[in-house]
């Protein structure tokens, strides 16, 4: 197999369902000329010419709505918001048509889009271009909502999402772009709403999602040396949310940590402490479900203040040895 | 609102408690929490905290009066708030179901006797926390509950003094060693008499000890202790062993057919090629044979070369043969893979290759793995016929004994003395049915006495 980066198994996704389905286009503010902020999109634009890698003014609420449009008239369209933080500005598109249209319509329309961007902190990109808002997001019915945190994930995921019929927000993370990893070289899909066992253990699970997932990989072999078995399990898609393998993995150890790089206070990470409550799995937990996530505040600018507010290895180690006693 | 204040049963054994002080004074106001009045049990002395705020508005039993568990003691309630009438409420004595009759009385005499080792109840268990509430994981009360383990007995190791899992674990653990278990009159009887002892009885806790359990014991200590030279784990290959077979067993239907075959041919086959072969360590061995022969009569019979794999039954492209190999601590099946697509030469080498390195430990997993059928030949210790265990995941495994002169009836009606070898398929019924079995056997058979039939 070979070994990429999460950058290029994205690109390789988006150009794969390009070759395969006319109708999927990307637009987004420089995806064209200049490959896009992260360079995503980079040789798509030769590749497949104007009418299908498309830079549009700078205008979230222009993308969204042009993508929600052409979605309803038949296309596929990949777009990009160059920071998830400047998705707010596209909300009304998001929340009020993207979302509700198939509804509305008694599923006489659909909504074919993905809307992706880059999230989170760790770049020096300061409160307006740091933030994980994935949150937002899954209170909206009618959005799917993807988190992947490997390049194997990225691509599987990109392209279950450009083939599935509804809205699907796809939330990168900048600090993943250059991280690498095995993607096989013939064709795969990761569906919406399948969990993913990163790892193996028997003594705690930690539900890790995004950057977190390698930060708790990185956490359970530190762990391991001390004779501590980590259950690391990457939830993938929030929206649909695979409860089931979370449920048994719980039951299993007894013991959970959620793991989120956004802020505490309403966080994904809560709502999947509620369904771990509220199932079967209650009467297994052996300790207070842990959320170890950013602090509620906006993401500071200063480098050491910045990688203090998230969780970072040192302080999953630290929570784990805690629970474990 | 009215609260009555009872005797607390601050422990598993307590049936009543001495009061021995009322810190506060009928009339006095008292906050929940509060210091109200000082018990002294069996074990120990402690004070009892006001369940409630309010007035102390009866004191119903003096100080130095001893009173059983859960009877009133006292009644806080608002100033200006009519109480509540009391019943002549003895409090209830501790019920047990399994104890009914005159027996129950010398029950308790053994519980009495045993006091000392159980753990100390008092109010600094910490995790008694509010009202008198436990602090306990979901998980410790589930445990708690299915083990009927009374959770204020432990004392929890947890964050805040939480009662975990393991501690109930740990609790009823140490309750089942200590002799603080029932046992009826007549188990206790013979438990005396046959100088059994009472510890090495597992029970749930809460369970008495009856006469049926003492002779499970007593038919146990047979078997084990008297007769042991040696023990050693069951860990390592033994293990692996132990599990694969176990499973095996439990989850495959065995069924078993044997089939006789006249080895006339086959020996005089090996013999002539045996002859052609210039060097010894190249010369072919009757198993050899037998794997050429059985996975060229596996490509006619291609649901014996099959698995069940996530509720579907796989028929497998790769012919791949075990050899059950024995080892000094255990056995071992290397695999000879594609058997059927290699020549007789070329299985000669292999095998000899893999005994040698199974025999010096030196298989390499890959080596061990993806067998599709197995051969099991225990010919050279004598043996004429037995049954193996099906090597999973594969479906089927051949028996092979010993060859062996026997007088037979030939096809014209004569008796005549022929080699002869039993071989025994042992089937996964869940896949193979009898006749599917049958035939393969009946192919393998024909192969073995018409052997020539190897170059079709």
């Amino acid at each position: 197999m070979a070994v990429i980066t999460y950058i290029q198994a994205l690109r390789d996704g988006i150009r794969e369902e390009m070759h395969r389905d006319e109708r999927v286009f990307i637009m987004g503010e420089d995806v064209g000329l200049y490959g896009g902020a992260f360079k995503v999109t980079k040789g798509l634009l030769e590749e497949f010419g104007e009418e299908r890698v498309r830079d549009t003014p700078i205008s979230e609420a222009a993308i969204a709505g042009a993508a929600v449009g052409s979605a309803l008239t038949g296309m596929r369209p990949v777009a990009e918001i160059m920071f998830s933080d400047f998705m707010t500005i596209a909300m009304d598109q998001i929340v009020n048509q993207a979302a509700k249209i198939r509804y509305m319509f008694g599923g006489k329309a659909k909504v074919p889009m993905v809307l992706r961007a880059p999230q989170g902190s760790g770049t020096g990109a300061a409160a307006q271009h740091s933030q994980t808002l994935v949150a937002l997001f899954t209170h909206i019915p009618g959005l799917k909502v993807v988190m992947p945190s490997t390049p194997y994930d990225v691509k599987g995921l990109i392209k279950a999402a450009i083939r599935d019929d509804n809205p699907v927000i796809f939330m990168e993370h900048k600090l993943l772009y250059h991280t690498k990893g095995e993607v096989p070289e013939e064709e795969y899909i990761v569906p919406l709403g399948k969990a993913d066992v990163k790892r193996e253990g028997e003594d705690i699970t930690i539900i890790a999602g995004s950057i977190m997932v390698p930060r708790a990989l990185e956490a359970a072999e530190k762990l391991e040396r001390k004779g501590i078995e980590v259950e690391v399990i990457d939830p993938r898609s929030l929206v649909p949310f695979d409860t089931e393998t979370i449920i048994e993995s719980v039951i299993k150890t007894g013991r959970v940590i959620i793991a989120e790089d956004d802020c505490k206070n309403a966080g994904w990470g809560a709502e999947v402490a509620a369904k771990i409550v509220e199932s079967e799995a209650f009467d297994y937990l052996d300790a207070p479900i842990k959320r170890l996530a950013g602090l509620d505040t906006p993401i500071p600018y200063n480098p050491n203040l910045e990688r203090a507010v998230v969780p970072q290895v040192e302080d999953i180690v630290k929570a784990v040895e805690e629970m474990l006693g | 609102m009215a609260t009555i204040v009872k005797m607390p049963k601050l422990g598993l054994t307590m049936t009543e408690g001495l009061i021995t002080k009322w810190i506060k004074k009928e009339g006095e106001q008292v906050e929940k929490g509060e210091p109200l009045f000082e018990v002294q049990t069996d074990k120990v002395n402690l004070e009892e905290e006001a369940p409630a705020s309010g007035i102390l508005r009866k004191v119903l039993c003096d100080e130095g009066e001893t009173v059983p568990i859960l009877k009133p003691v006292a009644i806080i309630a608002e100033a200006d708030e009519e109480l509540p009438e009391l019943e002549n409420d003895e409090g209830p004595e501790e019920k047990n179901d399994d104890v009914n009759d005159e027996n129950y009385m010398e029950d308790k005499s053994v519980e009495k006797t045993s006091y000392i080792d159980t753990v100390k109840i008092n109010k600094d268990n910490v995790s008694i926390g509010k009202f008198g509430k436990i602090k306990a994981s979901p998980a410790a009360k589930r445990i708690a509950k299915e083990n009927k383990v009374d959770l204020y007995q432990i004392t929890g190791t947890g964050e805040n003094a939480r009662i975990t899992a393991q501690d109930v674990k740990n609790y009823i653990d140490k309750t089942l060693k200590n002799d603080n278990l029932r046992i009826s009159p007549t188990a206790k009887k013979i438990a005396a008499e046959k100088g059994i002892s009472l510890e090495d009885i597992k029970l749930s806790p809460g369970k008495r000890v009856m006469k049926s359990h003492l002779m499970e014991q007593i038919k146990n200590n047979l078997k084990s202790d008297d007769e042991v030279i040696e023990e050693f784990p069951l860990t390592g290959m033994r293990k692996i062993i132990a599990d694969k077979m176990k499973n095996s067993v439990n989850e495959a239907p065995h069924f078993y057919l044997t089939a006789e075959v006249d080895m006339t041919s086959t020996i005089s086959f090996r013999k002539k090629l045996n002859l052609v072969i210039k060097n010894d360590e190249d010369k072919i061995s009757f198993n050899d044979l037998l794997i050429k022969v059985v996975a060229k009569a596996l490509q006619n019979h291609r649901i014996i070369n099959s698995r069940i794999y996530e509720n579907k039954i796989q028929l497998l492209k790769q012919i791949n043969i075990g050899l059950a190999v024995a080892l000094d601590n255990g056995l071992i099946v290397p695999v000879i893979k594609d058997a059927d697509k290699k020549s007789l030469a070329e299985i000669a080498k292999e095998s000899k290759q893999l005994i040698n390195k199974a025999r010096n430990n030196k298989l390499t997993p890959d080596e061990i793995s993806g067998g599709t059928f197995t051969i099991s030949n225990l010919g050279m210790y004598d043996i004429i016929n037995f049954t193996a265990i099906i090597n999973q995941p594969e479906s089927a495994i051949l028996a092979v004994g010993k060859i062996q002169d026997r007088p037979i009836v030939t096809s014209e009606k004569q008796i005549e003395i022929r080699p002869m070898m039993n071989i025994t398929l042992s089937s996964d019924h869940r896949i193979i049915d009898g006749a599917e079995g049958a035939k393969f056997l009946r192919t393998v058979k024909d192969i073995l006495e018409n052997p020539l039939k190897l170059l079709l």
